[in-house]
């Protein structure tokens, strides 16, 4: 039953709009690509990042929303794709609580390694052949 | 309701498969189906993301001087040139489904280009990186950027990230031709457009992508 109706919601109600919403969406997609291309130019010091990513963000939810018709899309298809963006950001933010809360030696760059162009080693952080 | 009874009389439809009832029983699960298939997509660039915030993280001055080897006037090019792309499929999947049929076509053929356009302007960013050295790994041989620590991570990644993508971008075009074929046959119609939908969905997924891709490679 559930499906019956999803399915005739989607099927119905797309037909009365036409193209010029695509028209609207694609527009504020350009407008956002050239304000991240200045701003990315500017020199905004910690903002620049999230302000790309942001505006990022704004384009990626206007693509899922109306170029894909996630408006329309049954209940189901909406929690399977949000789903995934979810699980995204656990892994994303799980793996910065590590980055965020390491001890300095336990940093990659501490480490000689034989790989890659040359890395400075500092000449403090050898390990101490022995400790009292 | 059951499922097997009211159905003998109404002829079948042509493109209805056999162990589906109705065929919007069959919509509903191919649009479900495609919809996990783009969860798993996202998850898959995903891990590519987390290498990118990790490496970042750790090497924040060598990424912000290596990304001022990309040419942001490419990268914002093909930016544009995606996003009308997927304008045109959108506009194409509305066409099928009112019965535009040339309109429909057209809108295909230019994404198609657009596809081309994309693929062209990455060649030339690509060949001008293999002229330069700055290559992933042990091919990295670009003498300016190899003061800074791990500078070839960077170019791992941005080989990676953007190869995959325009793997993506190849597939995605191939579905489009495949598409097309299928309207061209007259195989989807107003009556029957979930296929159409399925790879419009796949294409924006692929623009998608590189709205994310971009910011973070050409404009640390």
């Amino acid at each position: 039953m559930a499906e019956a109706t999803n399915t005739a919601h989607s099927k119905d109600k797309p037909h009365d709009h036409g193209t010029k919403r695509y028209f609207i969406v694609w527009a504020i997609l350009i407008a956002c690509t050239i304000l991240t291309v200045k701003t990315g130019y500017m020199d905004l010091g910690s903002y620049n990042l999230p302000l790309a990513l942001c505006i990022a963000t704004l384009k990626a939810t206007l693509v899922v929303l109306f170029f894909m018709h996630m408006t329309e899309a049954a209940g189901t298809n909406r929690i399977v794709f949000v789903t995934s963006f979810v699980f995204m950001l656990v892994m994303i933010f799980g793996v910065f609580g590590d980055l965020w809360t390491r001890s300095e030696m336990s940093l990659p760059y501490h480490t000689p390694t034989t790989e890659g162009p040359e890395i400075a080693v500092p000449e403090g952080a050898t390990p101490p052949a022995h400790h009292e | 309701m059951s499922s097997s009874d009211g159905h003998a009389q109404t002829p079948r439809h042509p493109q209805l498969a056999g162990h589906f009832d109705t065929i919007g029983q069959q919509d509903y699960a191919a649009r479900l189906g495609m919809w996990l298939f783009l969860g798993t997509e996202v998850l898959l660039f995903a891990g590519l993301f987390l290498g990118y915030t990790v490496y970042r993280h750790f090497y924040h001055e060598t990424f912000h001087h290596c990304s001022r080897a990309l040419s942001i006037e490419y990268g914002t090019t093909n930016t544009i040139i995606l996003i009308t792309s997927s304008l045109f499929v959108a506009i194409a999947y509305w066409a099928v489904k009112v019965g535009k049929k040339p309109m429909a076509l057209f809108m295909l053929a230019l994404t198609i280009l657009c596809a081309l356009a994309f693929l062209f302007i990455k060649y030339l960013e690509y060949s001008h990186k293999f002229e330069v050295g700055e290559l992933p790994g042990k091919w990295f041989r670009a003498e300016e950027l190899m003061k800074y620590p791990a500078a070839n991570m960077y170019f791992t990644i941005y080989f990676l990230t953007t190869g995959l993508h325009a793997f993506h971008v190849i597939v995605g075009m191939t579905v489009l031709a495949f598409v097309m074929k299928g309207i061209i046959s007259g195989r989807y119609r107003p009556d029957y457009y979930v296929p159409v939908e399925l790879g419009a969905l796949y294409w924006h997924l692929v623009d998608l992508v590189w709205i994310f891709l971009f910011p973070l490679l050409y404009l640390i």
